[in-house]
């Protein structure tokens, strides 16, 4: 009795320790997230946090505990992409608002003014006991300075205020208060001095490099009560206007912040109508394509296993049809690409002496489409004819056996008893290969970018484009100047579009699961 | 009861424990001076705790690799600082300096083709750079082009141009106009010696001394010399002249609708072509080949007209304003200032160095070449907007060549999908 009790102290110890130490783990980073701004990952880190601190203080969930792993990464890693592409989706990201608020403010209150005729010193760092600095200046045209921090800048004579005999380069040897750092040191603290103010205003300096520090002042301070910028030189307020803090005059602050914007993106795409008709276009493509690649491929892999039942050869004939598999999809898409090239290609050649003139692949939509087809095909099919085989397999002979007692002819027999049973184990294989084929980037990127282009569309927009290609194109080729928001708004989309297409088809394929 | 008291208690215990002494969030830098230090000592502290310094190069080819560690161990040897020279993909270099602004994470100085500098100004991730007493010694469009609204981002290192290559073996001297081109190339096509009167890389950047023959342009300038996107030049009649000078070569069946890089290079090698317009990497693949080239300035509209220039690229050093090592990194740049380390740097790859004397003292007969063929080259707008201007280039001369659009249709599209591409 005493030794279970020791267990169950020891366990109950264990268990204590591992939750602690996790939730004041997660607790410690979301407040870091927090404090920059970061609210996304901090929420979805909260949930988890709760999720798991309800997992160990009651009963109830105490089952869940050995699965909480695998939910917090579900959590992290598919729910919260899908929840922070929403949250993209109706906002302003992408270059140029990229940070958050505060970190942009951050970043635009060091930037530096320096005056129009600003003279470059040569300095040398000295450092006193309480830590602060001290900069010596040496103009080009021989003015000496010595800066300090938080006082006025101030011409100096060697001999004079505490300033020790100078040495061969200009440089006191000593100065009250302070040590010398040498060259050396000075390297190893650059940074720190480099964001140092030295003197007092107006008039301050700053180390840029090793050889020089100029008179340079903050140009831009933040004002809290104001929520604006304000241009320390000019007085100029810049307002934070959907993101980027804008003046009366309309001239803008560099860089701007992620800020909401609503249903900016959704509007513009499903409203205008340069955009909606060819997105309408690209999913009816896509839908299509879809379909007949996976329909092909499965039509193709289903005689092939038929047919090649009881051939001799068998064995050799299987690894030939199972070639196209193991290739990458890159090379083999490549290799497609260049036969059928109507300049480099052999395919051209051929089809020219059999038919007289060969189709141009890569400029005609229909081509185009029809090549894509063609390679995706060949590219699936040996997956489908391996799967067949196999649940062929599955179905038992005496139901044949029976069926011809019964009288019914090759037809029948495939007809009534092969493709139902059939079609209860693959369906949701082929449901698979379905949501796959949809956003098959690879086939459609590699043959021809998208292209043929379509025309008069807002933005470049190609006829062998699917969704996920031109969201790729619209996100990171259509400019260098990526827009995550209208690509999320896109992509938000295509998830609904993917997710309505699945739940139908897992509803049709329980119909069939019906049947038997 | 008991359970969530003692969890509680726990966690409030290890949360200050890891507060008071946890590592420290990567330091933003923050605004005012006096936290400044703070943060930044802790940076400092654990950079010195790891022995030496390191500023880290990430570059996009390895053209200048061993030239830049070579440099790096003289930095090391002058100021015990190292350098730590990595190469890496240009658009994760891209990646980083703009998503990465804001983790401060990322390289502290990189080496990119100046048109990618428009980016990484809007994020505020290029440091101002100040060519000071070296000003003039560089070339001026080397300094224009990393010139944004008026301030320098970058120190120029090398710039490229591309040339006109003809086959010797079938053209036996430079066409001067466009149309001699057309002219030699479909009497060699009928005469069975070639298959296509030129190879065309793509319908933009490699024939973009095509459209400035005839007058076209992308981007004007403004009253201060920088590219504007308020003069869009895309759809300007010399566009659209260029564009249909191709064309009509398409529709006389001499030049193949399907354009492509690889088969016009392929072309070009094999002897089906006896012009392209293609640039310095392309002269290693022709050797190879055994093709007989050479490289000409580029023709002109008609006799006595204005030479078509192209594009320059210009290859720089970007400071990354995101991190801390922004002073040392100074330092670094005007370390490489200098006419030697130029000197050494042009020697490892051919590319004409952007600092004036080594530029003039090249000796290469291919470099003079494209040097002459450069010697107008106008520096590829690295604007914002131009980021949108590519793809709708290559929709617009894909337009074309399918016979979907008239080229002044198709660049007109070109033009409104930048506009909008702005105004998004």
């Amino acid at each position: 009795m005493n030794q279970k009790n020791k267990l169950k102290l020891s366990t109950y110890l264990l268990n204590l320790i591992v939750a602690g130490a996790v939730l004041a783990g997660m607790l410690w980073l979301i407040t870091k997230l927090v404090i920059d701004g970061l609210y996304p990952m901090a929420s979805i880190l909260s949930a988890i946090a709760v999720f798991i601190a309800m997992v160990y203080l009651r009963r109830k969930f105490t089952a869940w505990r050995w699965v909480a792993v695998g939910i917090a990464i579900a959590l992290l890693f598919t729910i919260y992409p899908i929840l922070y592409t929403f949250n993209i989706s109706f906002s302003n990201m992408g270059s140029g608002h990229l940070m958050t608020k505060q970190q942009a403010i951050n970043r635009i209150e060091q930037l530096q003014f320096i005056p129009e005729h600003s003279v470059k010193y040569q300095w040398t760092a000295f450092k006193a006991d309480d830590g602060t600095f001290a900069l010596w200046l040496i103009s080009a045209d021989g003015r000496m300075l010595l800066a300090e921090q938080g006082k006025d800048e101030k011409e100096v004579v060697a001999g004079l205020d505490g300033v020790g005999e100078l040495d061969g380069d200009g440089i006191p040897l000593t100065i009250e208060g302070y040590q010398r750092v040498t060259r050396k040191e000075s390297i190893a603290i650059l940074t720190e001095l480099s964001n140092i103010e030295f003197g007092l205003a107006p008039t301050t300096y700053r180390v840029k490099s090793l050889k020089e520090a100029l008179e340079s002042a903050p140009l831009y301070k933040y004002d809290a009560e104001q929520d604006a910028v304000i241009n320390q030189q000019t007085g100029e307020i810049f307002k934070p206007i959907e993101g980027t803090f804008t003046a009366e005059s309309g001239e803008e602050i560099i860089p701007g912040f992620t800020v909401s914007i609503g249903l900016k993106h959704y509007k513009y795409f499903l409203g205008t109508d340069g955009f909606r008709k060819p997105l309408g276009d690209i999913l009816l493509w896509n839908i299509s394509f879809t379909f007949f690649s996976v329909f092909l491929s499965f039509a193709i892999g289903l005689v092939a296993s038929i047919m090649f039942e009881g051939l001799p050869g068998k064995r050799i004939i299987r690894s030939l049809l199972i070639i196209p598999w193991p290739i990458p999809v890159l090379v083999s898409v490549l290799i497609w690409r260049n036969m059928l090239h109507p300049d480099m290609g052999f395919v051209a050649p051929i089809l020219e002496a059999i038919f007289g003139s060969s189709p141009n692949w890569f400029t005609n939509t229909f081509w185009t489409r029809f090549g894509i087809i063609l390679v995706n095909t060949w590219l699936s099919y040996p997956y489908f004819y391996v799967i067949t085989a196999g649940a062929l397999r599955a179905i038992p002979e005496e139901i044949y056996s029976a069926a011809i007692v019964d009288g019914a002819n090759p037809w029948q027999k495939f007809r009534f008893i092969t493709l139902p049973l059939l079609m209860r184990i693959l369906t949701p294989l082929i449901v698979a290969s379905l949501t796959f084929n949809f956003n098959n980037f690879n086939v459609i990127y590699i043959f021809n970018y998208g292209l043929p282009a379509m025309a008069d569309t807002i933005v470049p927009m190609g006829t062998s484009d699917i969704l996920v290609s031109f969201i790729y194109r619209l996100a990171f080729v259509s400019s260098n100047v990526a827009d995550f928001g209208l690509a999320g708004a896109i992509t938000v989309l295509l998830f609904l579009l993917i997710a309505v297409m699945v739940i139908l088809q897992i509803r049709v394929g329980k119909m069939f699961k019906e049947v038997d | 009861m008991k359970k969530f008291a003692s969890l509680f208690a726990l966690v409030l215990v290890l949360s200050l424990v890891m507060s008071a002494c946890g590592p420290t969030a990567a330091p933003v830098p923050t605004a005012a001076p006096t936290e400044a230090p703070a943060a930044v000592e802790t940076v400092a502290a654990t950079e010195a705790a790891s022995d030496v310094l390191t500023l880290t190069l990430w570059v996009y080819d390895d053209t200048r690799l061993a030239t830049l560690n070579q440099l790096g161990e003289d930095f090391m040897t002058e100021y015990g600082v190292a350098l730590s020279v990595e190469v890496v993909d240009l658009s994760e270099i891209r990646n980083a300096m703009s998503l990465g602004a804001t983790t401060g994470e990322g390289p502290d100085m990189i080496i990119i083709p100046h048109d990618n500098l428009g980016p990484m100004v809007e994020n505020a991730s290029a440091t101002e750079i100040d060519l000071g007493d070296n000003a003039d010694k560089y070339l001026e469009p080397a300094v224009k082009a990393f010139t944004y609204n008026g301030k320098l981002y970058g120190l120029p290192l090398s710039v490229e141009n591309i040339g006109f290559f003809y086959n010797t073996d079938l053209v036996t001297e430079a066409p001067m106009t466009w149309t001699e081109v057309a002219e030699i190339g479909t009497q060699l096509v009928k005469d069975g010696k070639a298959e296509s009167v030129i190879g065309l890389p793509d319908l933009g950047y490699n024939i973009y001394p095509l459209y400035t023959a005839f007058g076209g342009y992308i981007f004007g300038r403004d009253a201060d010399g920088n590219h504007t996107p308020e003069d869009i030049g895309m759809n300007s009649d010399g566009m659209a002249a260029a564009l249909q000078w191709v064309k009509d070569l398409v529709d006389a069946g001499v030049v193949s609708p399907t354009i492509d890089w690889e088969a016009a290079h392929v072309a070009f090698e094999t002897g089906k072509t006896p012009f392209i317009s293609t640039g310095p990497w392309a002269i290693t693949r022709f050797k190879t080949a055994g093709v007989n080239y050479a490289i000409s300035a580029f023709p002109a509209v008609a006799d006595g007209g204005e030479a078509g220039h192209p594009f320059m690229g210009v290859q720089g050093l970007v400071i990354n304003a995101a991190r801390p090592n922004v002073a040392l990194a100074q330092t670094f740049a005007d370390f490489l200032a200098t006419e030697e380390n130029y000197q050494a740097l042009f020697e490892a790859d051919t590319r004409p160095s952007a600092w004036m004397s080594v530029f003039e003292g090249a000796t290469d007969a291919d470099t003079a070449a494209f040097n002459s063929a450069g010697v107008n080259a106008d520096p590829m707008p690295s604007i914002p907007a131009m980021g949108f201007v590519w793809d709708a280039w290559t929709n617009a001369g894909n337009l074309v060549m399918t016979g979907e659009k008239t080229p002044a249709e198709a660049l007109q599209t070109a033009v409104d999908q930048v506009l909008a591409g702005i105004a998004e």
